[in-house]
């Protein structure tokens, strides 16, 4: 679906106005704070749930090829990782909902995992 | 951070010791040793990322000891694709004058296979000293990951950061009945010096450390 509206259905708060959704499809789904399992395992052009909010997640999320990173339980990065978030274009959104509720909320629109 | 700037770094600071610890590494610790020479001791050592994503630190009595801990965490990584390698950066080998000696092909940024007890058991059967790294960040630290440090972890130490320690959060940790020292975790060279433990102990050296983290011989150690 387009990440623009999985924002927009999940009333999530975007860290990175600055960058454009548009055009930004998300396929899938990860849920992980662990990164070398994001790096593993986390589909290209899938959104990536996470309560960690060091630089290290933003280096990984990239490389991985994700189309977003949703930080839950009110957990947010600090300045200078969302101004490298907009250099490398990639949108950081945050959600108080749990990382569990928010799966939930992905799930629920229709979003999957990738399976073992 | 080349072997003679490295040392030059952390003489400028005015330090007497250091120890090298590289991520998932020891490739590079005997060519500060080298860089060093008698003016400054440089302590063999390495940065293991454990499966938990705990940073762990392994300090040894010698490069040998090092490299051979360094081997049995490299055997664990995963390998470095030339994407990885220009997102993470290359992962140079140097010698010490500051030269390109290699590559390493492993994702040295990367988490090992080990989990918290075989990183800790492979340091120790090199003989060397097991801290727990930076636990007062919440990123990577044993009390970040795991929530508090295992009862079955043997570490000989927890480290903490020098912003830990400018912010009060020494005085803390001293109730986790562990001895405390204090580093800079230094990426660049701006950073060496930044964090520093008082050695009171007759030489800087591996084996006085050990002595003094152990509080033997009247040998001690403190956050500075």
């Amino acid at each position: 679906m387009k990440l623009s509206e999985l924002v927009d259905r999940l009333r999530l708060t975007n860290l990175t106005p600055e960058i454009s959704l548009e055009g930004r499809e998300v396929v899938g789904g990860h849920v992980s704070d662990l990164l070398s399992d994001v790096l593993a395992n986390a589909p290209r052009q899938g959104v990536l749930v996470t309560i960690q909010v060091h630089l290290n997640v933003l280096a990984v999320a990239v490389h991985a090829g994700l189309s977003a990173v949703v930080f839950a339980a009110g957990r947010v990065p600090e300045a200078p990782m969302r101004a490298r978030a907009v250099e490398e274009q990639m949108p950081l959104l945050a959600s108080s909902a749990s990382a569990f509720d928010v799966v939930g909320q992905l799930y629920a629109l229709g979003i999957r995992g990738r399976s073992a | 951070m080349t072997p003679p700037a490295i040392v030059a770094a952390a003489r400028e600071k005015g330090l007497a010791m250091i120890a090298i610890c590289d991520h998932n590494s020891a490739g590079n610790v005997a060519a500060v040793q080298a860089a060093a020479g008698r003016g400054l001791a440089v302590i063999a050592g390495i940065e293991i990322t454990t499966a938990e994503e705990v940073h762990v630190l392994g300090l040894f009595p010698g490069a040998w000891a090092a490299r051979a801990a360094g081997e049995a965490v490299r055997a664990t990584l995963p390998d470095a694709t030339a994407a990885a390698a220009a997102r993470f950066g290359p992962a140079r080998v140097l010698d010490a004058a500051g030269r390109l000696v290699g590559h390493d092909g492993k994702l040295l940024s990367g988490a090992s296979a080990l989990d918290l007890n075989a990183a800790i058991a492979l340091i120790h059967q090199r003989n060397g000293l097991a801290i727990a790294a930076h636990v007062d960040r919440p990123a990577f630290s044993v009390l970040g990951q795991l929530g508090g440090i295992p009862r079955e972890a043997r570490f000989d130490g927890i480290e903490v950061s020098a912003a830990g320690v400018a912010a009060g959060r020494g005085a803390r940790l001293a109730g986790l009945g562990l001895p405390l020292v204090c580093g800079s975790d230094g990426h660049s060279l701006g950073e060496v010096g930044a964090g520093r433990t008082l050695l009171d102990a007759r030489e800087p050296s591996f084996g006085e450390l050990s002595l003094a983290l152990r509080g033997l011989g009247g040998r001690g150690c403190v956050c500075a």
